[in-house]
C-alpha cells in the first residue's frame, strides 16, 4: 500500500458495517466513512484543491475533520492542520510559508512545530512516513481490528494524528474525544464495548491519577494499552499506573514531528513488560534505527524519518545529512539495546508534551510597547511538569501589566505558548556576548 | 469569595476572562484542571474528575457555590 488511504478502501470492501469512528453520538461506518471522504474529495477538487497544493485546515475533534483529512489526501493534496483557535496573525505567517513551499510529489502532511530558533517550522511528512509509523505501531504494540482507540489529544499534533494509521492499518474503530476537559466522556468511552487504548501525555496522566484513580481502577479491565509520550513521565506516576493497571499493557513511546514514531517500551511488568524505568524508551521499532552521536546526543535513520522543512533548506540541511536525523535529545544505549533519555542540549521548554521555544516567546512579548526587556524559563508546574514565566523589565515610564502582555501574546502565539506567570524584574541576566543568559536561570529555578 | 476566586483564576490562567458567563468554553482540559487543583488546595477541598462539569464551571458564581457546597460537605463530614 502507498497511501494510507487504500486501508479506508480495504476496510470498507472487508468490513463495511464495521465502526470506523465514533464521535459522541455519531457512528460512521467504514463503508459510511469511505462515502463522506469520497463526496468530500469531490468537493474539494471543485474548489481548486489537491494536486500538490497544501491545505490548511482548522482542527476540530471530529470525524469531518478525518473526512477532510482524507479527502485532501486522496486527490493528492497535502493537509496542513492547524490549531482550532490559532490566532489570525500566526495563520497569515503560515499561509505565506506554505505558500513559497514547493514541496516534493510523495509530501502528505506539513504539521507545524516548534523549532529551536524561535520560528516555527513545517514538517513535511510523506504517505510512506504515515504507513511506516502505522507499521511501526500495529507490530510492536498490538493493535488489532477489536481496537477502540480513543483520541484525546488535538489532532493536529503527531501524537494523537499518528494513531489513526495503525488503527485504520488494523481495521480498528477511533473514537475521537475532545480530551480531558470533561473526564467523564473518556470514562463513558470506556465504558463501551470493545478492546480499548489511548495515546495521553504525561500531564494528561497525572491529571486523570490526581482526580479521578478510583475511576481508573474501576476501569481497568477495559483498557488493553496506553500510550505515552512526547514528553518526560515521572517514575512515581509510571508505577501508580502499573498498581492500578496491572493487565494493562503501558508504553513509553520516543517519537518527534521530524523523526516519526521510533522506539517503544512496555513499562508494566506484570502484562508482558520490562522493568519499570522513567526515561527508558525501549528499541527501535521495525522500520526506525537509532545510534548514539560522540555528542551524546540521539540520532535515528529509518522510513519514519520527515521529507524536510518547509522552505526552509537551511534547516533541514542542518539536522539531517545522509538519512540521518540528528535529534537535541540527548541519550545512551543500555546493554539490551534500550535507549534511555537523559535530557536536551537546546533551550526548548516541553509544556505538557508541546515544545515551546522560549525567543518565539520571547520575541513576541518584545513587540509590546510596555515590555523593554524579557526572558521566558521554565518553572515547575504540579500537572504539565513544567510551566512557562516571563521575566520583564518594563519600559520607561509603562505599567507591567501581565494580563495586557497575556492578551497580545495570545493574539500572536499558540495557547500553549503563552506564558502563565509574570514577574517584573530589574534587569536580565545575560552572558558577555549580551544573549539571554539561560543557564544562569535554569539553575536558579 | 467571588472576589477571591476572580484573583485566583486571574492569577493561574491570564488569558481567560473571569468575568465570563462561558467560562467553560474559554478553558482546555489543562484550564479545567489548574481550576479544580487552585481551588482544591485554596479551600482545603477534595475536588474530583465528577466536578469537572460546564455547570460547576460556567462562571465565578457557579465556582463560588461549588467550592461553598464541598465546604458544607466536608464540615458534615460527608466528603468523598
Amino acid at each position: 500500500m502507498e497511501k494510507i488511504e487504500e486501508y479506508l478502501y480495504r476496510n470498507a470492501e472487508l468490513y463495511p458495517g464495521k465502526r470506523a469512528v465514533v464521535c459522541g453520538s455519531q457512528e460512521l461506518t467504514y463503508s459510511q466513512l469511505l462515502k463522506a471522504v469520497e463526496s468530500r474529495a469531490k468537493e474539494l477538487r471543485g474548489n481548486g484543491e489537491g494536486n500538490g497544493k497544501p491545505c490548511a485546515m482548522r482542527t476540530v475533534q471530529n470525524s469531518g475533520f478525518l473526512t477532510d483529512y482524507f479527502a485532501i489526501h486522496l486527490i493528492d493534496g497535502i493537509a496542513v492542520p492547524l490549531e482550532s483557535n490559532i490566532p489570525q496573525e500566526r495563520l497569515k505567517e503560515i499561509e505565506r510559508l506554505i505558500a513559497e513551499t514547493e514541496a516534493p510529489d510523495k509530501c502528505a502532511d506539513i504539521l507545524f512545530t516548534t523549532g529551536t530558533t524561535g520560528k516555527s517550522k513545517g514538517v513535511m511528512i510523506s504517505h510512506q512516513t504515515i504507513i511506516a509509523n502505522g507499521e511501526n505501531l500495529v507490530q510492536a504494540q498490538g493493535f488489532s481490528e477489536e481496537t477502540d482507540f480513543i483520541i484525546c489529544g488535538p489532532l493536529n499534533h503527531i501524537g494523537s494524528l499518528s494513531k489513526i494509521y495503525p488503527v485504520l492499518i488494523a481495521g480498528g474503530t477511533l473514537h475521537v474525544t475532545e480530551g480531558l476537559k470533561e473526564p467523564g466522556a473518556f470514562y463513558r468511552a470506556l465504558g463501551n464495548a470493545g478492546r480499548h487504548a489511548t495515546f495521553l501525555v504525561p500531564s494528561a496522566i497525572r491529571m486523570l491519577l490526581t482526580f479521578s484513580s478510583e475511576e481508573l481502577k474501576k476501569h481497568a479491565s477495559a483498557l488493553d494499552f496506553i500510550e505515552t509520550g512526547a514528553a518526560p513521565i515521572s517514575q512515581t506516576d509510571m508505577e501508580e499506573l502499573c498498581r492500578i493497571l496491572p493487565d494493562t499493557r503501558l508504553y513509553n513511546t520516543y517519537a518527534s514531528t521530524e523523526s516519526g514514531i521510533l522506539c517503544t517500551y512496555n513499562f508494566n511488568p506484570t502484562c508482558g513488560g520490562e522493568e519499570c524505568i522513567a526515561g527508558c524508551l525501549g528499541r527501535p521499532m521495525k522500520h526506525s534505527g537509532i545510534f548514539i552521536t560522540e555528542n551524546g546526543t540521539v540520532a535515528c535513520s529509518g522510513k519514519t524519518l520527515m521529507l524536510g522543512y518547509a522552505a526552509d533548506r537551511a534547516a533541514t540541511e542542518s539536522i539531517m545529512k545522509e538519512g540521518i536525523l540528528y535529534t537535541n535529545d540527548c541519550g545512551r544505549i543500555d546493554g539490551r539495546g534500550r535507549l534511555h533519555l537523559t535530557g536536551r542540549r537546546d533551550d526548548t521548554i516541553n509544556v505538557g508534551g508541546l515544545k515551546v521555544s522560549p525567543v518565539e516567546v520571547e520575541n513576541a512579548a518584545l513587540s509590546h510597547p510596555s515590555v523593554a526587556d524579557c526572558i521566558c524559563i521554565a518553572e515547575e508546574h504540579p500537572l504539565l511538569g513544567n510551566q512557562l514565566k516571563l521575566l520583564v523589565v518594563p519600559a520607561s515610564g509603562e505599567k507591567f501589566d501581565k494580563r495586557e502582555i497575556a492578551r497580545h501574546l495570545g493574539s500572536r502565539l499558540e495557547s500553549y505558548k503563552i506564558p502563565s506567570l509574570y514577574q517584573r524584574v530589574e534587569s536580565i541576566k545575560r552572558t558577555y556576548n549580551g544573549k539571554a543568559d539561560r543557564k544562569y536561570y535554569r539553575q536558579k529555578s | 469569595m467571588k472576589e477571591e476566586i476572580k484573583t485566583l483564576l486571574e492569577n493561574a490562567l491570564p488569558l481567560i476572562n473571569p468575568e465570563s458567563d462561558f467560562l467553560f468554553a474559554e478553558l482546555d482540559s489543562l484550564g479545567v484542571a489548574t481550576i479544580l487543583l487552585t481551588l482544591s488546595e485554596k479551600y482545603g477541598i477534595r475536588l474530583d474528575h465528577t466536578d469537572a462539569t460546564p455547570r460547576n464551571l460556567k462562571n465565578i458564581e457557579a465556582l463560588a457555590a461549588l467550592v461553598e457546597r464541598k465546604l458544607a460537605e466536608k464540615a458534615a463530614g460527608k466528603e468523598k
